[in-house]
């Protein structure tokens, strides 16, 4: 009954929401068009945010290969010395190469190469183009003939950016700066270390060495490698005010532009990585020590001294027996006494001496602009060990150390970074140790090279007041001391009376030269054919001397305050 | 009166505009082509610098002198470099001292 009252009724109604025209009659209705709009728009919308992000994400991934390729492949900063001459510079050159597959006719190919390479083997680069692969023909291309290449149109004829480092003083920093790979990663020196800064920076690397130094360091150092007939040499110049190193040399050297795998460890940079017993140079640090901790004075005397002592079961014996049993400290340093430094060493005691020792930055591994330095030998420390590191036996470190440590104390006591990169900012001083160390070592180290009982007269170079301190010590090989192998060194600062300017030499393994011919610098005049002895007075000593004569001039007129 | 006003002021803004943007892009051209030229000009100075470098090191000088110069490039000594003090009225010269000494 129900079902049959029930009835749908559809009626055609008129739409209350009209879009209409004012003037014409042309009605639309709305919810259709707009809803056709609306899904125009979502479609449009859509297609614009995945337009948009693939835009976005194209751009991000080239600008990242752009970058990369700029960074890694084609640039690298130049490196400069401190009067802006280079030492690196990378010159950006074009490979040109043959992609046989996309050669369309080889014989006018081969004939218009010719006009432009005459002089090359054309049979060989036949074959090559037979083997159907990608070779090189010309590689670092000259400009005129890349126009004239370019000019062909051949489409087989492929260009290839390439960079070239050159380093245009040869061997003269290679232990500085240095070599890259062959995809412009530093693997040694500077070029390793500052590898990143290298890449990205955009102005050349300024360091803080003179090239011209450098070179005379060098040249003085060669000369006298033959007339000692050493294995080896090592040399730094360093300004004690500011820790910069204007000159670091290590013989035997390389050429970096030859590119040559080195695995011959005669080769090591002796300067900062070599790590050796220096001997008598240790003796002004025990010195400094007292002086630090006011336990002693330079007069302070030393009497009874004995000529020899025992430590465990071993002999600690006088160089120079002739030495008197009464010393004053100052003395002890001047005429290079062992059994004076024991007795100061053990003054001073292992705590103290040991934190002394450690404050100047000889005991543990130094922080440095290149990678290559070596880590001094763990000492352990005892009663024994102490005796023998007063009069530096049995304990180790590099060069670069040494001079750091030097130039500690007679700067008066301010801490310093050694350091090869130039940087304008001021670094605050910061004074570790006592300034009167300074006051009373360095008239001290002078006398040892102007007293007649001093270990290093032919250093006295006259008028740049030069004070210093030798080192004989035997090579440690294999667990013992070698009776002939000896490392020679001469820490030397000048001038004396107002130090600007620490100068380590060392000789590895140094010979005696019978006909070699030392000129007295005490105004005598007087020449003495042939080495006495073969220590550091007789060898390093000659050749700091020459050095110091050599670069003078240029130190005095373009580094030193003149009053 | 005030519509033709309006209408001259958007026709000046107009061509204001199109000045100011021919002038821009001239300028930018100019910048251009200086920037080319000093990167050019920054080439060619670091190649002759480089040359010079190795022209002028100690390494050349000292094969010049073998060469050519034996006589006139000696080594100076500490005691002959002086120091010229010069002020309005003389010229003073002063021994040079490294050294307290």
């Amino acid at each position: 009954m129900n079902n049959k009252d029930s009835r749908f009724v559809i009626e055609n109604r008129q739409d209350e929401f009209l879009y209409q025209k004012s003037k014409s009659n042309l009605n639309i209705t709305f919810n259709r068009i707009s809803f056709i709009f609306f899904v125009f728009f979502i479609i449009g919308l859509i297609y614009s945010i995945h337009l948009l992000h693939l835009g976005s994400r194209k751009v991000k991934i080239d600008l990242n290969n752009n970058i990369n390729n700029i960074t890694n492949k084609l640039f690298r900063a130049d490196i400069t010395d401190r009067n802006q001459r280079y030492l690196v510079k990378t010159i950006n050159s074009i490979d040109i190469g043959i992609s046989p597959l996309k050669i369309i006719d080889e014989k006018k190919l081969l004939l218009n190469l010719k006009y432009i390479f005459p002089d090359k083997d054309y049979q060989e680069i036949k074959k090559k183009i037979t083997k159907g692969k990608f070779f090189y023909f010309e590689k670092k291309i000259s400009e005129e003939n890349y126009v004239k290449l370019m000019q062909l149109g051949d489409k087989s004829i492929e260009s290839r950016d390439n960079l070239i480092r050159i380093y245009p003083q040869k061997n003269l920093f290679s232990h500085i700066i240095g070599q890259i790979d062959n995809d412009n990663n530093g693997i040694s020196g500077l070029e390793k270390s500052l590898d990143e800064n290298l890449k990205n920076s955009k102005e050349p690397i300024t360091l803080t060495v003179d090239k011209d130094i450098q070179f005379l360091i060098r040249d003085e150092l060669i000369r006298f490698n033959e007339i000692f007939n050493t294995i080896g040499s090592a040399a730094i110049l360093m300004d004690i005010r500011n820790g910069e190193i204007l000159s670091l040399v290590s013989l035997p050297d390389f050429d970096p532009n030859q590119r040559e795998e080195i695995s011959d460890v005669n080769f090591i940079n002796r300067a900062t990585k070599g790590v050796y017993e220096f001997g008598s140079v240790f003796k002004t640090f025990t010195l400094a020590a007292a002086f630090d901790e006011k336990l002693i004075e330079p007069e302070t005397k030393f009497t009874d001294l004995p000529k020899s002592l025992t430590c465990a079961g071993f002999p600690i014996r006088e160089y120079d027996q002739d030495i008197p049993s009464t010393l004053t400290a100052e003395q002890i340093l001047i005429r290079s006494g062992n059994i004076g430094s024991v007795k100061i060493g053990q003054k001073v005691g292992m705590e103290k001496f040991e934190f002394f020792l450690s404050k100047i930055g000889i005991l543990e591994k130094i922080n440095f602009d290149i990678e290559e330095v070596g880590k001094p030998i763990k000492f352990n420390w005892g009663k024994c060990p102490l005796a023998t590191a007063s009069y530096g036996h049995g304990i180790t470190t590099t060069l670069l150390q040494l001079v750091k440590a030097y130039s500690i104390i007679t700067n008066g006591g301010y801490q310093i970074k050694p350091t090869l990169i130039r940087e304008e900012k001021t670094i605050k001083k910061k004074r570790i140790i006592n300034e009167s160390v300074s006051s009373k070592i360095l008239p001290i180290l002078r006398k040892v090279v102007t007293n007649k009982e001093g270990t290093a007269s032919l250093a006295n170079v006259d008028g740049y007041e030069v004070g210093g301190k030798t080192g004989t010590a035997q090579k440690s090989l294999a667990g013992s001391y070698s009776l002939n192998k000896k490392i020679n060194t001469f820490i030397s600062v000048f001038p004396t009376s107002r130090p600007q300017f620490v100068l380590a030499v060392m000789l590895d393994e140094p010979k005696i030269n019978k006909d070699y011919i030392y000129e007295y610098r005490d105004g005598s005049n007087f020449k003495l054919k042939g080495s006495p002895r073969n220590t550091s007075g007789w060898n390093s000593v000659e050749v700091s001397g020459h050095i110091v004569e050599k670069i003078g001039p240029i130190l005095a007129t373009k580094y030193s305050e003149i009053n | 009166m005030k519509k033709f006003s309006v209408i001259c002021l958007i026709f000046s803004l107009i061509l204001f505009t199109a000045y100011i943007k021919n002038s821009t892009k001239r300028i930018n051209d100019e910048i251009f082509l200086s920037k080319e030229n000093i990167r050019d000009l920054k080439k060619e100075f670091e190649n002759i610098k480089l040359e010079y470098d190795y022209l002028s090191s100690a390494e050349k000088l000292l094969e010049y002198q073998v060469m050519y110069f034996d006589d006139e490039l000696v080594k100076k000594n500490l005691q002959n470099i002086k120091i010229i003090n010069e002020s309005i009225n003389n010229i003073n010269i002063e021994q040079f001292k490294l050294a307290d000494e």
